[in-house]
């Protein structure tokens, strides 16, 4: 073995064993516990239920940080699309059970900006009703604001679905779709939308239980639907980094395993 | 010769109305007379009247003589000499089958214009009002006397100029007997069908076409500049005269190394094939290119075999190299910025994983890559342009070895700049390395990272006028959309920095604060410290205002170009190098100098030189324009090749920056590339202007006379001096009437009528 595959097997291998030297040695002592980079925030909205599973994000948030390094806010920020800071937060959560009421004009025009130049929506259906409830309010509201796109399949190999984990299947608390849909603009997909209530899955009391069984898998949907959340997140802060042709070999090689 | 006529006072009706009156006044005086006087004495009386009648009618016709004296005069006759180069070359190619064949072009013309008894230069001289000219780029009267004395050394042939401006000298008469080899290089195109000249010309062709041999390469084209791993094509004639049924090779060499050859072989007498050669360049900077065709036997001229040409190879795409210690918005609004630019090719390392961090799946269940440390940093580094650590610290990833490699590459000419976070600058522990020594900032060890509080990025003197930081041309308008920019929520604290700072951290509304962007140089390299991990607002923030994001984007593609040295963000530029490009014609060179914050350089040390066709090195003095930072110099390149411009600037023993420009120094005219004889262009001018061609080798004692009767042909050289005499105002005509009368009078008393 050369020295320089060496070194690149043993880094690898300290990578994916855990072993390095931590992330602590990253920053001055007590700076981290002040350092929120990501905060994942959720959309108020007039009518409906926008709130349908409240402890949902931090579960999220602690394996957001567990696993990757990105550094998140425990907790959620709820902002309407009113808020001053909106635009201080480019990923923005929306779900709900029921039919909502229309976005204002000026509202419309706010989330177009915001999901035009960067934003990224993560829609979740928690009702589950293809064409029911939330499921049509939030088509109508999507369709108002980008009147000349249609929600689309996201493909097997859209990069939401590669972005950290190589995903093949789409978790939740239901099973409603194996898909998910998306609004793309140019090469990105500002807008990607479960129906298979990811949040529900998400949701843990603060003694750690689940509050909600997923079905028909089990843990193992919830585990589907906390790596589809992580690699939502990733893919907002990233992008299609994936698609870039230094990781296309690697990720090829993978997937034909 | 005397010729008589009338002028005709009355018109012709109304004289013969008065000669009819004549007439009839005549019958009734005759036949009154005829009653009183008898038949005979009354015709006598009335023939006088009609006399006096007829002279009167005569005298209204104002009667007169012209006198016609016809002078011969001396015709002008232009004698036009050609003494460009090619009428150097042997007459006959075949040259050494015996002495005749074996002179030069110009030396037969010399030669039949001068020998023998009486030489047809003296003949000419003697018949014709002889002005003589040599040309090649210009027209030059000459006397005969200096015929002998006549080289043919001109660097190019005007001959269609030469033509139209000799043909204006001697008026309508004249004639213009030419001797050359009907090669013309000069600006006119080709003689075209409606072309004419107001006097006959007589091409004399000197020069045999048959027997002719030439290889050549014409009619290059090849790219001024060219981009790095971009295939560039030159395109290129191969023309044979006389080698039919040869093949030859042609080499295509970069400097002394062969790139490629191709033989190509010749199947006819005038042979011409176009050919196109493809490169690709894998280096940035000047190549030296030569395409060659080995002489062949009986060749006139070798120069025409080979050309040399240069070409500079830029970057086609800068490359761009990131690493992330992290996905954040700050990489998204970054990448967004950079991939949006069609100029800039960029590859991403995101750390999605730190090794504290645990997954729930085997690796294959990830599409996590490893990174490539040794490939990036020993062995590609160099084929990036700029490197950017964003919110990077090596310390879990690789050995501060790897780190010298990142200096030496600034150090030779690359961009790195380090961006704000968590694991940059002090925080990320750099203060120990080798990477403290080359960013524009001071790393104590001490600083931290700190978040929460509202900066704003204040432009500081230099940033108003530095290209990283001027998103709006005009300097006002730059202010106002800083000051609109979004607030900051962290900082990497510096204490101070080593560059340039363009910009300040500062609460809204305060001046000064710490340094946020700074600049700096290291060795032939730029360096950028951006210390905060929170200028993605810069962007999204503005969108959220209602404002457009471009100036976010404008900041990170100019802070990529900059680093990049782009020529447009070099602080030495060579702006124009002007003149005719020829031997011994002065070239003028413009220089603008600007300082590291980018105002003009007034009193920089500029350092410029001219690497000369053999790689010879010429000094050049350069002197400050009265307009700051503006220098000239100018340069008289005494041979054909191509050139190189090298500047250099310091100031106050600091380098600033170089630049350097080639170009190409050639006489216009290509005089020797082609020194084929070109009877058929004399044949046409002899056809257009109504003269005649005449082979020198034709030229006999008809010749002349042949020459003479087309002139006089075409204007008869005489002159026609005319002297009028009106008959009718003489004494003499009028002393006549008055006889006439005074007999009638006298017979009319006689026979007592009166």
């Amino acid at each position: 073995m050369k020295r320089r595959d060496f070194i690149r097997t043993l880094l690898y291998g300290l990578i994916a064993a855990g072993l390095a030297p931590g992330r602590a040695a990253a920053g001055q002592p007590g700076e981290q516990s002040r350092v929120s980079r990501f905060v994942f925030a959720q959309l108020k909205y007039r009518g409906g239920d926008w709130n349908p599973h409240p402890l949902a994000v931090t579960p999220l948030m602690e394996e957001l940080m567990q696993r990757t390094s990105v550094e998140a806010a425990a907790s959620r920020r709820e902002v309407s699309l009113a808020d001053q800071d909106l635009f201080s937060h480019p990923f923005l959560y929306m779900t709900g059970r029921y039919d909502f009421e229309p976005f204002t004009q000026d509202e419309i025009e706010t989330f177009r900006r915001f999901l035009s130049y960067g934003g990224f929506l993560l829609a979740d259906d928690a009702l589950g009703q293809p064409g029911y409830g939330f499921d049509r309010s939030l088509r109508r509201e999507i369709k108002r604001i980008f009147p000349d796109k249609e929600f689309r399949r996201l493909p097997t190999g859209h990069s939401a679905l590669r972005s950290y984990y190589l995903l093949r299947r789409i978790g939740g608390m239901r099973s409603v779709h194996p898909y998910l849909e998306g609004i793309a603009l140019g090469n990105a997909t500002p807008v990607i939308y479960c129906q298979n209530d990811l949040g529900g899955a998400w949701e843990r009391d603060q003694l750690g239980n689940w509050l909600n069984p997923c079905t028909p898998g089990g843990e193992e949907q919830r585990r589907d639907a906390f790596h589809l959340g992580i690699n939502l997140i990733l893919y907002a802060m990233t992008e299609n980094y994936k698609e870039d042709l230094i990781h296309v070999p690697f990720i090829r090689r993978r997937l034909s395993r | 010769m005397t010729e008589f006529f009338f002028i005709g006072g009355l018109p012709w009706w109304a004289i013969l109305l008065v000669a009819l009156g004549a007439l009839a006044l005549l019958v009734q005086q005759f036949l009154g007379l005829k009653q009183r006087l008898g038949a005979r004495a009354g015709g006598l009386l009335t023939s006088l009247r009609a006399l006096v009648y007829a002279a009167l009618i005569f005298f209204l016709l104002s009667p007169g003589l012209v006198e016609k004296r016809v002078h011969k005069l001396r015709r002008p006759l232009t004698v036009l000499l050609d003494t460009s180069q090619s009428m150097s070359f042997p007459a006959a190619p075949s040259a050494g089958r015996d002495a005749e064949q074996g002179k030069s072009r110009i030396d037969l013309v010399k030669e039949k214009l001068s020998e023998g008894k009486e030489p047809l230069i003296q003949r000419l001289a003697r018949d014709y009002d002889l002005r003589f000219y040599q040309f090649s780029t210009r027209l030059e009267p000459i006397g005969p006397a200096s015929l002998g004395r006549l080289e043919a050394r001109g660097k190019g042939s005007r001959l269609l100029e030469a033509l139209r401006e000799a043909s204006l000298d001697g008026g309508p008469q004249a004639g213009i007997l030419l001797f050359s080899d009907g090669i013309a290089n000069g600006e006119s195109g080709p003689l075209d069908e409606s072309a004419s000249f107001p006097v006959p010309i007589f091409p004399v062709g000197v020069g045999d076409v048959q027997g002719f041999t030439d290889l050549r390469i014409t009619d290059l084209s090849a790219p001024e500049f060219a981009f790095r791993g971009r295939e560039l094509k030159i395109d290129l004639t191969v023309q044979a005269y006389g080698l039919a049924g040869k093949s030859v090779p042609l080499y295509f060499n970069r400097g002394t190394n062969l790139v490629s050859s191709r033989t190509i072989a010749i199947d006819k007498e005038a042979f011409e094939q176009r050919l196109t050669l493809s490169y690709t360049p894998r280096e940035i900077g000047p190549h030296s290119f030569s395409l060659t065709l080995p002489p062949q036997a009986g060749e006139l001229t070798t120069q025409n075999n080979q050309r040399e040409f240069k070409i500079e190879v830029q970057r086609d795409k800068l490359r761009v190299l990131t690493l992330s210690g992290a996905p954040s918005w700050n990489y998204r609004f970054l990448r967004m910025a950079l991939k949006q630019d069609p100029f800039i090719d960029l590859i991403s390392f995101v750390f999605l994983r730190t090794p504290t961090d645990s997954v729930d799946v085997p690796d294959n269940q990830l599409s996590l890559i490893p990174f490539p440390i040794d490939e990036i940093f020993l062995e590609e580094l160099k084929n990036f342009d700029v490197l950017l650590f964003d919110d990077f610290s090596h310390r879990a990833y690789f050995n501060v070895l790897y780190l010298e490699r990142i200096r030496d590459f600034v150090r030779d000419g690359g961009g790195f700049a380090m961006l704000g976070g968590l694991r940059s600058f002090d925080s990320g522990g750099y203060a120990e390395t080798p990477l403290r020594e080359l960013l524009p900032v001071e790393l104590d060890g001490k600083g931290g990272f700190q978040t929460g509080t509202s900066l704003r990025g204040v432009l500081t003197a230099a940033g108003k006028s530095h290209p990283i930081t001027r998103l709006l041309p005009d300097l006002r308008a730059n202010e106002e959309a800083w000051k609109k920019m979004p607030m900051l929520t962290s900082l990497n604290q510096i204490a101070r920095a080593r560059g340039e700072v363009l910009l300040t951290a500062a609460p809204d509304g305060a001046s000064g604060g710490s340094p946020l962007l700074a600049v700096g140089r290291h060795g032939k390299g730029r360096t950028l410290a951006l210390a905060s991990d929170d200028f993605w607002r810069w962007n999204f923030g503005a969108v959220g205002a209602k404002e457009s994001p471009q100036n976010h984007l404008k900041l990170v593609r100019q802070a990529v170009r900059w680093l990049a040295q782009e020529p447009s963000f070099e602080q030495v530029q060579i702006k124009s190098i002007g003149g005719p490009r020829a031997p011994g014609e002065k070239i003028d060179f413009k220089i603008r100098v600007v300082k590291d914050d980018f105002t003009p350089a007034s009193h920089a040390a500029l350092r410029l030189r001219v690497i000369g066709p053999e790689g010879e090195q010429i000094p050049v003095e350069a002197a400050p324009e009265a307009e700051e930072g503006e220098y000239s110099a100018d340069f008289t390149p005494t041979r054909e090749g191509s050139y190189r411009l090298e500047a250099e600037a310091m100031l106050a023993g600091k380098p600033l920056g170089r630049d350097r420009k080639s170009f190409p120094v050639a006489f216009p005219f290509g005089e020797v590339e082609d020194g084929r004889p070109r009877p058929e262009l004399l044949k046409k001018i002899a056809d257009r202007s109504q003269g005649e061609f005449i082979p020198l080798s034709d030229w006999n004692e008809s010749s002349l006379k042949r020459i003479t009767a087309k002139l006089e042909a075409a204007a008869p050289s005489q002159a026609v001096e005319r002297r009028q005499v009106a008959l009718w105002s003489t004494l003499w005509t009028f002393s006549l009437i008055l006889l006439l009368l005074g007999g009638e009078w006298w017979l009319r008393r006689t026979w007592g009528l009166v």
